[in-house]
């Protein structure tokens, strides 16, 4: 499904990832862990598509296609969802503004027609309640007032209602109690599906307790330096970076 | 003469031509002599003689472009035979105190409705002044190309409800002065929209207000895209628990001006003001705020507050920003925020990234920047009227 081969980044001339490689079938879930400074949100920004990063190297395939030569919105419709680490506030736009303006264009890209009112707010409210959000949250503006943990609530609800083919989880766990944590985890899991890969960005192993991950990369230095299953995020878990990053 | 065939003044021979009509227009000759005295008095306080060349007030206008000068305006015949209206909002009879040879002009408003249906169709039936019984006012002046002159006082009874619209259209230059003295507990609310696309409109809108003990004044004001607009506010707290409430969202086009001038008054203790501007300021556009707020000495308790934000949409936008705060008193919460800037990318990143194309990020993100205040208005057919004329419609 996605297709990462010697990818190289630059931020204001500065290398962050250099010679980046990764293969995400389809129906797998991969963690991506490493120390802070390591690239790992850069990887997510460079696949969203966002401004500032300068691909000096490698390619990147999503289902056979040149991910980079598509607009961050083009992205989105091919199947590719970011979580953000820190979603924005958008004053004066409400949820339902937003995501029937993000659901209709995904529906033009597909050829379909825009959804009607009644069927977009039937989705939105089921999507609320896998994600134990009050519906009043969908009328309120995007990200405004809420609490951190609604924040990273509502990016899982956003992609539920989108329904991607790849969803990058930008250090979702961050900042969420363990209750928020749980709710974000069984939603994860109930969209995990054949069709469907994830990529779950974060620090902590506490995350992968609730997702089981089929396979654990450890990213340094703008590198994947090792893969493994589940069992090498117990193993930094318990030892650290450090032993596990520096060279054998 | 066509306003494309003016010849051009130095801007100031436009003025002092400007204040020449102005000063004979507030000499009130020809008016009834019971007439004459009112509206001289109202001319003096609106300064309307001196209004754009007083040295004293000369910072006040420092960003406000005043290009459209330049024109030599001249009377539009029928205003200057039109004299000042005096109402008096009574529970909910209104008395309405019109020279006879006005009356034609006078239309009676049986149900709220239908006043908001003539903001609706603009340069439509409303000329002149136009009251119902359930205490609304309606100034609707139609510019036919040169300077006119409206003006009305309007006296809210105790404990009284009224909503006044001041509805600008067709194209000139449209003075409007009003006042108003809001008695105890009175609620007051004007709503002054212009626009629509009309750029060869020019309108300078003056509201004064005096609020009396638990009076409370909320304005308004939805400007999009007309050539110039300035709207001055200036209310006095005179009465404890009196209060203000003053709204502005504005669309500033190419060629557009659009000025806010507010200055409010805390005269005594236990007063509140809320000021909260928007303007949404395009290549060519021209925003300009001021906002005083002024407390005086023994104004203990003074809860005000003021917001002032312009979102410039592209580079060649300009927005003037000039909060003032001048507290005498010493127990009191004053606070004020005012940003200028352009657009937040990580706004529009987030909208593009969840597959809205970008232009149409663009159109919903300066929607919301201006939903804060039109969301605010307290009357669905003028919020309806601004997201159409601001081009915000679903």
């Amino acid at each position: 499904m996605l297709t990462i081969r010697n990818l190289h980044v630059s931020v204001e001339g500065r290398p962050i990832l250099k010679g980046l490689n990764l293969e995400v079938l389809a129906g797998q879930v991969h963690a991506i862990m490493g120390p802070n400074g390591a690239g790992k949100s850069t990887l997510a920004a460079v696949l969203a598509g966002r401004e500032g990063y300068e691909v000096t190297e490698g390619e990147v395939l999503f289902e056979g296609q040149n991910l980079l030569d598509l607009g961050p919105e083009e992205r989105s419709h091919a199947g590719l969802f970011l979580a953000f680490q820190y979603p924005v506030e958008i004053p004066g736009v409400s949820m339902v503004q937003f995501l029937r303006a993000a659901l209709n264009a995904h529906r033009a890209a597909k050829g379909l027609e825009p959804l009607d009112t009644a069927d977009l707010m039937a989705l939105l409210r089921e999507k609320a309640a896998l994600l134990k959000l009050d519906p009043s949250f969908l009328t309120r503006s995007v990200n405004e007032g809420f609490s951190g943990g609604e924040r990273k609530r509502a990016e899982i609800f956003q992609m539920a209602v989108l329904d991607p083919k790849l969803a990058i989880l930008d250090e979702t766990d961050s900042g969420l109690d363990i209750d928020a944590l749980k709710v974000v985890a069984e939603a994860v899991n109930a969209l995990r599906a054949p069709h469907r890969a994830f990529l779950i960005i974060t620090h902590y192993y506490r995350i992968l307790q609730h997702i089981q991950p089929d396979v654990v990369h450890i990213l340094a230095d703008g590198r994947i330096v090792r893969s493994g299953g589940p069992e090498l995020a117990l193993e930094l878990e318990e030892k650290g970076y450090e032993p596990l990053i520096l060279p054998a | 003469m066509k306003l494309a065939e003016a010849p051009t003044l130095s801007l100031e021979a436009g003025a002092s031509h400007l204040t020449e009509v102005l000063r004979g227009y507030a000499s009130a000759e020809g008016l009834p002599p019971s007439l004459r005295e009112a509206w001289q008095a109202h001319a003096r306080q609106a300064h309307l003689e001196a209004l754009f060349l007083d040295q004293k007030h000369k910072e006040d206008w420092k960003y406000t472009p005043l290009s459209f000068l330049r024109r030599p305006w001249k009377l539009a015949p029928p205003v200057q035979a039109s004299p000042p209206v005096s109402l008096a909002f009574s529970g909910q009879a209104a008395e309405l105190v019109l020279p006879s040879e006005d009356l034609p002009a006078l239309r009676s408003l049986p149900a709220p409705t239908s006043v908001w249906e003539a903001l609706l169709t603009p340069a439509a039936s409303l000329q002149h002044y136009a009251l119902s019984q359930e205490g609304y006012f309606v100034l609707a002046p139609h510019g036919t190309g040169e300077l006119s002159v409206h003006a009305a006082t309007l006296s809210v009874a105790p404990g009284t409800q009224a909503e006044v619209l001041v509805a600008p259209s067709g194209s000139g230059f449209l003075l409007v002065r009003l006042h108003l003295d809001a008695g105890e507990g009175a609620q007051v609310r004007f709503f002054l929209p212009a626009g629509g696309g009309a750029h060869d409109l020019f309108v300078y809108v003056l509201v004064t207000a005096r609020l009396a003990q638990e009076a409370q004044v909320e304005t308004y004001d939805l400007t999009a895209s007309v050539g110039w607009k300035r709207s001055e506010v200036r209310v006095y707290l005179s009465g404890v628990q009196a209060q203000a409430h003053l709204h502005g969202a504005a669309i500033v086009g190419q060629g557009s001006v659009v000025d806010h001038a507010i200055r409010v008054e805390h005269a005594v203790p236990h007063t509140a003001s809320n000021q909260l501007f928007k303007a949404l300021v395009y290549k060519g556009g021209h925003s300009a705020f001021q906002g005083r707020i002024f407390v005086h000495p023994h104004a203990q308790k003074t809860n005000a507050y003021q917001s002032h934000k312009a979102l410039l949409w592209e580079p060649g936008a300009v927005a003037y920003s000039r909060p003032q705060l001048e507290i005498f008193a010493d127990d009191v919460r004053c606070t004020h925020g005012v940003t200028t800037g352009f657009l937040e990318g990580e706004m529009l990143f987030y909208l593009r990234a969840r597959g809205v194309p970008e232009e149409q990020a663009r159109h919903l993100l300066a929607q919301g920047f201006l939903e804060e205040v039109l969301s605010r208005v307290p009357q669905e057919a003028l919020r309806g009227w601004a997201r159409q004329a601001m081009g915000f419609a679903e």
